[in-house]
């Protein structure tokens, strides 16, 4: 049955290689087009068409019930930057990312370093870091929102043990943030230490070797070699976390839910689902949306800056 | 005899992997608690009754089944449907040479890094307005389109670019004389695709399902936002909304929580080699 074995007729005549080539590269073209058809219009429907779409409906004044649509420049951009509440949200990403990104990254390299080693049960420990990264976020805030419960959860219950009186965490104001950053790091370490891991694997042993025969400390070594060749990898994941923090929205939506406890959680992306899917203002969250774009397209300039590393996009 | 620094080591990594996995364990002896034991302060370690009837009770509680049941159906269409699309259009990207391919392979990059939340309000417009569905006319008002509709829930996410890119670096990896025998052997380019080189990328069919069923099965944001009735929710946005309600049975939303992680993590444990493998081919190029 299987063609890949040949018919013998094909291999009696070989035709000359470069007509062969020709004739084939056009059907191999056609072919080409036929099997990227269905991707390149999907991607275009429902990637292309929207991203260009947020742009113009943000300029617009569009009417979701009568399906009208009129100009409106820049008066979206005016009422979303001069609305008080959006620049909590932003400020709340900013300090959101500011903790969660460096902190993650900081850990999940040593973690890595540390597993890079020939070590025993290594892949258990690469298993039990990485399976919060592959379960559901919102499913994960739940266990979170059970163990920072105020009056019957474990984490307050852990603490009573050293007389520790815990706050109401998620519930309360000053707490809120910092309960869904730590849930954060927790989660995103996974992601970070396999990339990192992968990067490492491709550090030449001979560096270490050269490093410990010259009698360079376990410190040493990783802060002159494992780090600086770390460079590209460490662009990668800053940048893929930079978007991530950005558009973080399940842990908010579940730990705290709208907003949070006096609008101290409120983040940019939980105020464009207000204004597209709680008060269907397509224009001002189109709006709103175009902003948190800009501010990943400076984040992604800046940091490309930043690592000096043009080519490891 | 191991070195103190070994033991050091593996103390400091036991510690860590502790901390990693015991949200997990705290959700699994939750769930097995009793009403009472689980309000109970300070918190009881291991359940004194293990009360597995909190299944079949959060199952009346809540319709957990059928939101698992809605989870699956797309998570599995999404795998069968992106690992067909985007192995045809990596197989293309990767080696074929047509004008165009370095801007269309830029494109693809481009819409990977796209955030979720700059497309997300036209993608529900284009889903409401889909012309001749749910009530609408041919220019797509009047009705509700494809939301809260198998449509609005599989269609716009079956395709992903993440999925093309993978399948393209796993194409490439390929040696040319495959191909260039199989096309003396007066193979057509298609034959070559499902023939030939598909057949030997199996590790690669494996890494992309797997990832596409994790983003899949753990998507929360399109689903919450183009379902309405309870028949067609999926399971994260099922256990969302039990969350608000004002008093929260925690040991049945634990055990919904079970059923809503426990897949992912079986499916993990059984074949990380592939997620790790997807995640470091997409980190490292």
């Amino acid at each position: 049955m299987s063609t890949a074995t040949a018919p013998t007729a094909a291999r009696a005549r070989p035709p000359a290689p470069r007509a062969r080539y020709r004739r084939f590269g056009h059907e191999r073209r056609r072919t080409a087009y036929l099997m990227l058809a269905p991707a390149l219009v999907h991607l275009v429907w429902w990637i292309g068409i929207p991203t260009v779409a947020t742009f113009v409906l943000a300029v617009t004044h569009y009417d979701i019930l009568a399906g009208t649509m009129t100009w409106a420049g820049l008066d979206n951009f005016v009422a979303v930057l001069s609305n008080p509440t959006w620049w909590t949200a932003v400020w709340h990403t900013l300090v959101y990312t500011f903790f969660t990104v460096p902190v993650a990254m900081a850990i999940a390299v040593v973690i890595a370093a540390l597993l890079n080693a020939k070590l025993r049960a290594r892949a258990w420990y690469r298993t039990a870091i990485f399976m919060p990264h592959i379960t559901a976020t919102v499913a994960i805030a739940l266990v979170w929102a059970w163990m920072y419960e105020p009056n019957v959860g474990v984490i307050n219950g852990v603490l009573s043990w050293f007389g520790i009186r815990g706050p109401a965490w998620a519930a309360d104001p000053t707490w809120a943030m910092t309960s869904v950053i730590l849930m954060s790091i927790w989660k995103g370490i996974g992601l970070k230490m396999v990339i990192y891991l992968a990067a490492l694997q491709n550090i030449p042993e001979e560096l270490y070797e050269a490093a410990e025969i010259d009698g360079a400390s376990a410190v040493r070594r990783f802060v002159s070699i494992t780090l600086p060749l770390l460079g590209p990898a460490t662009f990668f994941v800053f940048i893929i976390s930079l978007i991530d923090s950005f558009q973080v929205f399940e842990q908010f939506y579940v730990l705290t839910p709208r907003g949070g406890p006096a609008n101290a959680t409120t983040v940019m992306t939980y105020e464009i689902y207000e204004s597209a899917f709680q008060r269907f203002d397509m224009s001002t969250a189109s709006a709103q949306s175009v902003v948190l774009f800009a501010f990943l397209l400076v984040l992604t300039i800046v940091g490309r800056r930043i690592t000096g590393r043009d080519d490891a996009s | 005899m191991p070195r103190p620094g070994q033991v050091v080591l593996h103390a400091v990594l036991i510690l860590l992997s502790l901390v990693m996995v015991a949200p997990f364990v705290w959700m699994v002896l939750t769930s097995l608690k009793t009403s009472e034991e689980v309000l109970a302060y300070p918190p009881t370690l291991l359940p004194s009754v293990w009360d597995w009837a909190n299944y079949p009770e959060a199952l009346e509680w809540a319709p957990f089944g059928t939101y698992f049941r809605n989870s699956l159906v797309i998570a599995v269409s999404h795998t069968v449907i992106n690992v067909v699309i985007a192995a045809m259009a990596g197989y293309a990207l990767a080696r074929v040479e047509f004008r165009g391919r370095s801007l269309l392979m830029l494109l693809v990059l481009a819409a990977m890094m796209i955030p979720t939340f700059s497309k997300i309000v036209p993608q529900y417009l284009i889903a409401k307005t889909m012309p001749f569905f749910g009530g609408n006319d041919f220019l797509g008002r009047g009705g509700s389109g494809w939301l809260d509709s198998w449509w609005g829930l599989i269609v716009p996410g079956a395709v992903t670019p993440l999925a093309i890119f993978l399948f393209r670096q796993f194409y490439l990896s390929l040696p040319r004389e495959l191909e260039e025998a199989a096309r003396m052997d007066g193979l057509s380019e298609f034959g070559i695709f499902a023939r030939v080189m598909t057949p030997l990328m199996k590790p690669a069919i494996a890494t992309v399902a797997l990832i596409t069923f994790e983003n899949s099965w753990n998507n929360f944001v399109w689903p919450l936002i183009v379902t309405r009735s309870n028949d067609l929710r999926v399971i994260q946005v099922g256990l969302a909304a039990f969350r608000e309600t004002d008093r929260v049975l925690w040991e049945y939303l634990m055990a919904g929580t079970v059923l809503a992680t426990l897949p992912m993590i079986v499916l993990f444990l059984f074949t990380q080699r592939y997620f790790v493998q997807g995640f470091a081919t997409a980190g490292i190029k």
